[in-house]
């Protein structure tokens, strides 16, 4: 489903040059659950950034769904990302002056479908994220551990064949942490759904099918 | 897409409230900026309704040692004789001393029974049209027959009769000098206004006094000269006129002259004006501006997670652009609220259309103005990859 291959990442300042992703080859099947764990620095965001791509890598080669990705014009990149993938990250990024239904609906805002369409698309992932008590409410107005789920019913609305999730539970307590687990593995396991998450979490990452490590930008299986 | 637009601007009306606010306020000073100008490049364009070239002012005191009406009438023609007399000099009228492009003003009330307006009264004689080219618009300008018309003859100008009859006819009407009865003076004729004091004036009440004969001591005779009057024939007419006068406190001026002279002294508040405006507009530029950047600069990470999600580049900056649009419209309906009381009203006395035209440029330019500020910064945050977007919260 993804295919990196030799792919390096690195982030130039005026001060210096730091070598963030170092000749990373991966492979991901369609419908696996992979965990990224490492050390705080050593890459992963930029890493699942690359994937998802939100960031270009500075030497190497992306293949989605067999399809590459470095010719892409930007509004085929935009596309691309509203039909495959969907994200959700450690800070959730909700729109704070939408409400719940609003935020959701986001992602079906560009690609052509109805208010009505988008209303019960955007209710349905929320249904469930066990949410549909919180439509009319701010973000301001809920939990971390709701907004999460928010976030995560914001990613699925498209109904995306790929999931990247950066520490998706590194804000939230482990009650909290595991109900979105929960949902991650129900999406995984009912829609097939290709997962790459980002954990800090050893026993979160124990329930997917694959752990990579990464440790100063270098894969260490 | 439009509905999102609304729902996000609804959500945040507080902080687009300053916005709007920013932008109604640049539209009020925008607004009275083009107002200014647009009035004073009206006055500009105005027709000059006159001609003054090859007409020279000749002032003068008559002599002291005249002082019944009679011989003062008798010693005016035989200066009049005098002038005539010379090759030079195509036409000689008497005038009172506000002659235009002079520094002189005589302000009075005119009224039309109840109705009282302040106009600019001149004293004339009958060939005063024919010195300047006076167009008679209705009617005709004084005559001999005016010798025993039993009330005082008149002319006015449009904007007299505009002010005092609107669209109705003024010919042979009787107007008094202001109060609230009948008058005694009968209008004879209408004339254009003459753009007498300068380029920049705007139109003014104007009433043409037929001269009494011999009440008038001082005051400017017109002369329209050939075009071989040189500046030898001048000297020439200059000893001439101060022997017959026995005054020396006379003089000669070209109304040319005179014109570039008013013109220059107006140009300063029309100076000041554009100076001003200048900066008001720079101002209101850079606060627009200013205010449309910071807001978006901290929607970068809102700009990410759009982009994360599908949107493009292009949708970004049109998003942006529409909502800076939306906003600005809203605030323009406020302020074209306000700007349209001015018309309205009649406050300051300007033509309609002046405001109407300020109106429509103030629009106009601050539409253009929030485009580029929210296109420009908008634009900037739709290039940066969303990854780096969405690391600033
Ligand atoms: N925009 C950037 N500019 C410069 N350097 C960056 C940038 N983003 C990340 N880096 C650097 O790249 C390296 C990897 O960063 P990354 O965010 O991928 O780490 P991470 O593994 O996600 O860490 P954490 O677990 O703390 O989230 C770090 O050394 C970081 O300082
Ligand atoms: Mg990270």
């Amino acid at each position: 489903m993804i295919r990196l291959q030799n792919i390096e990442k690195v982030y130039r300042t005026s001060a210096i040059e730091t070598l963030a992703l170092n000749s990373i080859s991966l492979d991901i099947a369609k419908g696996e659950f992979l965990s990224v764990m490492g050390p705080s620095g050593c890459g992963k965001s930029t890493l699942l950034n690359i994937m998802g791509l939100l960031d270009a890598p500075t030497k190497g080669d992306i293949k989605i769904d067999e399809q590459r990705t470095d010719h892409f014009s930007d509004k085929q990149l935009a596309q691309f990302r509203n039909r495959k993938l969907g994200f959700v990250f450690q800070s959730y990024h909700l729109i704070n002056d939408l409400k719940v239904l609003d935020n959701v609906e986001l992602p079906l805002l560009y690609r052509t479908s109805s208010g009505n369409e988008r209303k019960k698309l955007a209710s349905a992932a929320l249904e469930k994220v066990g949410l549909s008590n919180r439509v009319k409410h701010f973000p301001s107005q809920l939990s971390g551990g709701q907004k999460q789920r928010v976030a995560i019913a914001r990613a699925i609305v498209g109904r995306p064949e790929i999931i990247l999730a950066d520490e998706p539970t590194g804000n939230l307590d482990s009650a909290m942490g595991s109900e979105i687990m929960d949902i991650l593995l129900q999406l995984n396991a009912t829609d097939n759904t290709t997962i790459i998450m980002v954990t800090h979490d050893e026993y979160m990452a124990s329930k997917t099918h694959r752990l990579v490590r990464l440790f100063d930008g270098v894969l260490v299986q | 897409m439009l509905t999102h637009l609304f729902k996000l601007i609804w959500n945040k009306k507080k902080q687009n409230f300053l916005l709007m606010t920013e932008m109604f306020v640049s539209f009020i000073i925008l607004f009275a900026v083009f107002t200014a100008l647009v009035y004073y490049y009206q006055n500009y364009h105005r027709p000059m309704g006159f001609e003054y070239d090859r007409v020279w002012k000749f002032g003068y005191n008559a002599p002291r040692e005249i002082s019944d009406p009679d011989s003062m009438a008798a010693f005016r023609g035989s200066v009049r004789q005098l002038i005539r007399s010379m090759p030079q000099i195509e036409e000689v009228s008497f005038s009172s001393e506000n002659i235009p492009f002079g520094n002189d003003n005589n302000v009075g009330g005119v009224n039309y029974y109840k109705k009282n307006v302040g106009a600019d009264k001149y004293t004339v004689d009958d060939s005063y049209s024919a010195v300047l080219h006076v167009s008679v618009k209705e009617g005709r300008w004084f005559s001999k027959e005016d010798d025993a018309a039993k009330e005082k003859p008149v002319v006015i100008n449009e904007t007299l009769k505009k002010s005092l009859f609107g669209n109705e006819n003024a010919i042979g009407k009787l107007i008094g000098e202001g109060g609230e009865g009948m008058g005694n003076m009968k209008i004879v004729g209408v004339i254009n206004d003459l753009k007498d004091k300068g380029d920049f004036a705007g139109p003014h009440n104007g009433l043409y006094r037929r001269v009494d004969t011999g009440n008038y001591g001082g005051g400017a005779i017109l002369l329209k000269v050939s075009s071989d009057a040189d500046r030898a024939f001048e000297s020439r007419l200059f000893k001439v006129l101060s022997s017959t006068m026995r005054n020396p406190d006379i003089n000669i001026q070209h109304l040319a002259y005179m014109r570039t002279r008013i013109n220059n002294i107006r140009l300063i508040p029309v100076i000041i004006t554009l100076i001003v405006a200048g900066f008001l507009i720079i101002n209101v530029a850079l606060g627009l501006f200013g205010v449309l950047w910071y807001n978006i600069s901290k929607r970068k990470s809102e700009i990410g997670l759009r982009r994360a999600v599908g949107a493009s580049g292009h949708s970004i900056s049109g998003q942006l652009v529409g909502e800076a649009l939306v906003l600005s419209t809203i605030s323009l309906i406020v302020g074209s609220f306000f700007a349209l009381q001015f018309p309205l009203l009649n406050i300051f006395d300007l033509p309609a259309l002046t405001y109407l035209i300020a109106q429509g440029l103030a629009i106009a330019f601050i539409y253009l103005l929030v485009m580029i500020c929210a296109f420009y910064p908008g634009r900037q945050a739709a290039a940066i990859y969303p990854a780096v977007a969405l690391h600033e919260d």
